[in-house]
């Protein structure tokens, strides 16, 4: 089963689930190496997605089977793991909470990128895809820039306004890690935490596919002792 | 296979070959109006649907119609191969509900668009010049070569009528006061005040079979032979490192001259002869064929030899004098004999066959709409032959079973109940079908009756249908939060590092029950105690049992033994506190009265209250509005049976609307409104 038909599969669980909670956490370490942990927890849901995974097909799309989606999981652990400045890859996943996790190291946040972009054009047919090669992360040793890549926010704006409704009840929590304190962040919903090394920003997916620039920051640290 | 091959040519010849008079004026009647390449088959089945509409329509105030009997009756010209009919009393029907306001409703504007074509603007169903004094009869059938399909109806006005059916051509006449026209796949045929929209189509298998023998006998190869077939081995496993095809840069786009070399297109001319058929092309000729021969012999038998499904079939004669808004007619026999894989039957076990047969003559399921005041009744008489009927009759001679209402909730959503003697039904059934196999002179035959025989004598008859003697019923209590669990994150004020903790959620799910009669309750019990010291999920709670997360990995399952019932439920209320019954909480009187009076089965559904207990969050809001618009309007169905004698059992579905209408033709017709509006 292809990228997108997974892709699509995962959003329609996702609007048939009452909650989701995504949390991306990043950790940028003052070399600019560092570590991604992504998270997905339908656990509040897990009755719904149980019965899903039950039925052989949703809107027409069919729904792998548990061991279809271990299989998928495990191939795209190892086209991860095989990329260039990326290493350690895991990922957990517990079927009976629907809880996702997936952990990588990088050495540096444009070998993150690349390898992003090439396992998902890896999976996609259509290998020219223009929103790949933007640039959603930035680091040059004094300040990150964030955003979302653009790709999926292109995608949501393709649901159905029913579907979208759905996403206003689940939570994205987005953390960004440093090894030295922040000095200020651009972004006013952004919250710093007590020892000044993190900052967090909470929202929900729905509100995230209205306004994409939710999650925008630049993030500025003070100067390297 | 020469045998095969010759068999198939005569077959085939014999098919080509028949051709009287008629048949040949039929070729052009048929070969005009078939054309396979066009891929194009107008929904005129939407008519039927549009029609269909019809079934709480028009009052005849205000408007001109004829009074004189037709001299053909529309129901006449229903063919005998015709299995299934549901036939429209249009003439009850008139009583219900005017024309006028019938194409008012937002509804039919699309219906009479379809009919329309959309080329006739302001035209409405009145105009179709179809006759509502007449019967309108739908009707299918499925032969061993070929299906027949379409509906019957009265003209009123013929040219009106060519507004509806525009696309069909008049063809020649073949009959004498019978008119042909034909469209893409449909043929319309008429005769005095009434017509006939009929499709025929040959069976695949027959159009196979026929194709193969003609391909063959002309010395051709397999057509699904081809060069690939050399890469498989002899198991038909492809070989290694055959079909593997190395990806290049796609070739730069050529001039068709250039890619078709002159001496190219001269070796093809030279390979193939381009006057013979390929095998599709002789397939589709082979359907053209087909397709006329069983029209021809249809119409042969309509208009030569006045034979009808009515003159045929006394039980669906009888059926069409019922002054019932609508009828309904399902020969079940004659759908067993032409069952798929009967086949097998015949080639295997042909005397077998013959007795099955028997066994099924006089299975016909007939019925009755009834538009009442305040409801719609569809009354069903399912009829069988004797022998079949007394397996019925011992299988659903069986007393209810009281201690059923007492696990039924006052306020339950919807519920049944269904009493059979599955004992009873066994011996009757072992009496009157061992015979019948064991008259089959076969050794696989002969082989299943002695296994049948020794299970019979060996299996412990009292301990299985003591266990389980076929009487059940079930429950629904609409939707109900339960407990669950979920992973929640908290986040540390210091580092924002997060923790995971399991903490107790809710989650909607659906409350049901169902439970079977036992006269057994230590044989259930022997399992649950085994599966308990099997796994930790299985607990004895005292009055009951629960097996831990066995709905959908999050609810749990609870097993109540008592009463003689051995009852599953999900309703944990009914499980802990009701293990005995609901007591003053049970069913109400008079609802109890009327499932004990039924027969064998009973059924009941209270529609409002289902919606008024759907979750909202299940539903899209757009699916939300439509049930939205059906609060109000719904109402509650009861399925009642009767008695079961050896010849039919009765059953009646009842739906009781709630609210102010004229009559039930109105009601459903508003609600079919509600819903198209808000679906649109």
């Amino acid at each position: 089963m292809k990228f997108w038909t997974f892709s699509l599969l995962f959003f329609c669980v996702l609007s048939l689930s009452s909650c989701i909670e995504l949390i991306d956490d990043i950790k940028i370490n003052n070399d600019g190496s560092g570590t991604l942990k992504y998270t997905v927890n339908l656990s509040s849901s897990k009755v719904k997605v149980t019965s899903i995974l039950a039925l052989d097909s949703v809107n027409g799309i069919r729904v792998p089977s548990i061991s279809e989606l271990n299989e998928r999981i495990a191939d795209f652990q190892k086209k991860l793991d095989t990329k260039p400045g990326i290493s350690n890859v895991t990922i957990e996943s517990d079927f009976e909470n629907f809880v996702f996790k997936l952990r990588c190291d990088f050495t540096s946040v444009t070998a993150l990128q690349t390898a992003i972009k090439e396992v998902v054009r890896d999976e996609l047919r259509d290998k020219n895809v223009p929103e790949l090669d933007a640039i959603w992360l930035n680091w040059d040793g004094q300040k990150l820039v964030r955003s979302i890549p653009e790709i999926s926010v292109k995608k949501t704006t393709e649901f159905q306004q029913e579907d979208i409704v759905l996403l206003k009840q689940g939570t994205y929590t987005s953390i960004t890690r440093f090894e030295r304190p922040v000095d200020h962040y651009d972004n006013p919903s952004a919250q710093i935490s007590a020892n000044k090394m993190n900052v967090m920003i909470k929202t929900n997916p729905h509100a995230l596919s209205q306004n994409t620039s939710l999650l925008d920051n630049i993030i500025y640290l003070t100067p390297l002792k | 296979m020469p045998c095969r091959k010759t068999h198939r040519f005569w077959t085939t010849s014999s098919i080509l070959l028949h051709s009287s008079k008629i048949r040949g004026n039929f070729r052009n009647f048929a070969s005009q109006s078939v054309e396979p390449y066009k891929v194009i088959r107008r929904p005129y089945f939407q008519l039927i649907l549009a029609l269909l509409f019809i079934s709480s329509v028009i009052d005849l105030h205000g408007q001109t119609m004829t009074t004189s009997t037709p001299s053909v009756k529309s129901e006449t010209l229903i063919p005998k191969d015709a299995v299934t009919v549901f036939s429209l009393n249009n003439i009850s029907l008139l009583q219900k509900i005017s024309l006028d306001d019938l194409v008012r409703y937002e509804f039919m504007e699309e219906v009479q668009q379809e009919l329309f074509d959309g080329s006739t603007t302001g035209k409405t169903l009145k105009d179709s010049g179809i006759d509502f004094d007449q019967k309108l009869n739908v009707f299918y059938g499925k032969g061993e070569n070929y299906e027949v399909s379409g509906f019957t109806l009265g003209i009123k006005d013929k040219q009106d009528l060519f507004v509806v059916f525009d696309d069909f051509e008049q063809e020649i006449d073949l009959y004498p006061g019978v008119e042909f026209y034909s469209s893409y796949f449909n043929h319309l045929i008429i005769k005095g005040d009434a017509a006939l929209l009929v499709r025929v189509e040959p069976t695949m298998e027959k159009i196979d079979e026929v194709t193969d023998s003609i391909w063959y006998s002309r010395g051709n190869e397999n057509p699904y032979y081809n060069e690939g077939y050399d890469d498989f081995d002899e198991d038909g496993e492809l070989l290694e490192g055959e079909f593997e095809f190395e990806e290049t840069e796609a070739p730069a786009e050529e001039s068709e001259e250039e890619l078709l070399e002159e001496e190219d297109v001269e070796g093809i001319l030279e390979e193939e002869n381009l006057l013979e058929k390929n095998y599709y092309e002789l397939r589709d000729s082979v359907q053209v064929m087909l397709e006329m021969e069983y029209l021809s012999a249809l119409c042969e038998e309509l208009f030569i030899g006045q034979i009808n499904l009515v003159n045929s079939d006394a039980r669906f004669a009888e059926q069409l004098t019922h002054t019932s808004e609508g009828i309904f007619y399902l020969d079940n026999s004659r759908n067993l004999q032409k069952a798929e894989g009967m086949w097998y039957m015949q080639t295997m076990f042909p005397s077998l066959l013959e007795d099955m047969k028997e066994l099924y003559t006089g299975n016909v399921i007939l019925g009755d709409l009834i538009l009442n005041q305040e409801s719609v009744e569809f009354k069903m008489e399912v009829c069988y032959g004797e022998k079949l009927g007394s397996i019925y009759q011992k299988m659903n001679d069986s007393k209810f079973d009281k201690d059923v209402l007492k696990y039924i909730h006052k306020d339950n959503t919807a519920f049944f109940s269904y009493n059979v003697n599955l004992r009873e039904a066994y011996e009757q059934a072992y009496k009157v079908i061992m015979p019948i196999l064991s008259s089959e002179k076969n050794s696989r035959m002969s082989a299943n009756v002695l296994t049948i025989e020794l299970l019979n004598e060996f299996i412990n008859k009292d301990a299985l249908f003591g266990t389980y003697k076929g009487s059940m019923f079930g429950t629904f209590n609409g939707i109900q939060k339960i407990k669950t669990t979920k992973i929640e994150y908290s986040y540390d004020e210091e580092t924002y590092e997060y923790s995971e903790r399991e903490v107790e959620a809710e989650e909607d799910m659906p409350i049901f029950t169902v439970g079977f009669s036992t006269e057994r309750a230590d044989i259930p019990e022997k399992v649950l105690n085994h599966l308990s010291r099997l796994t930790s999920r299985f607990k004895n709670m005292g009055t009951y049992w629960v097996c831990e997360k066995a709905i959908l990995d999050a609810a749990d399952l609870y097993m109540i033994n008592a009463n003689g019932l051995f009852i599953f439920t999900n309703d944990a209320d009914l499980a802990m506190r009701h293990a005995n019954g609901y007591g003053k909480e049970a069913l109400a009187k008079k609802s109890a009265k009327r499932a004990k009076k039924s027969g064998f089965m009973y059924a009941h559904i209270d529609w409002a209250r289902a919606i008024e207990r759907f979750p909202r969050d299940f539903f899209s809001d757009r699916e939300n509005e439509i049930i939205d618009a059906m609060r109000g309007k719904t109402g509650t169905m009861e399925l009642t049976s009767s008695k079961t004698s050896k010849e039919k059992t009765n059953l009646s579905l009842v739906y009781n609307y709630q609210g102010v209408y004229d009559n039930s033709g109105k009601y459903l017709l508003d609600l079919l409104n509600s819903i198209y509006v808000i679906s649109k």
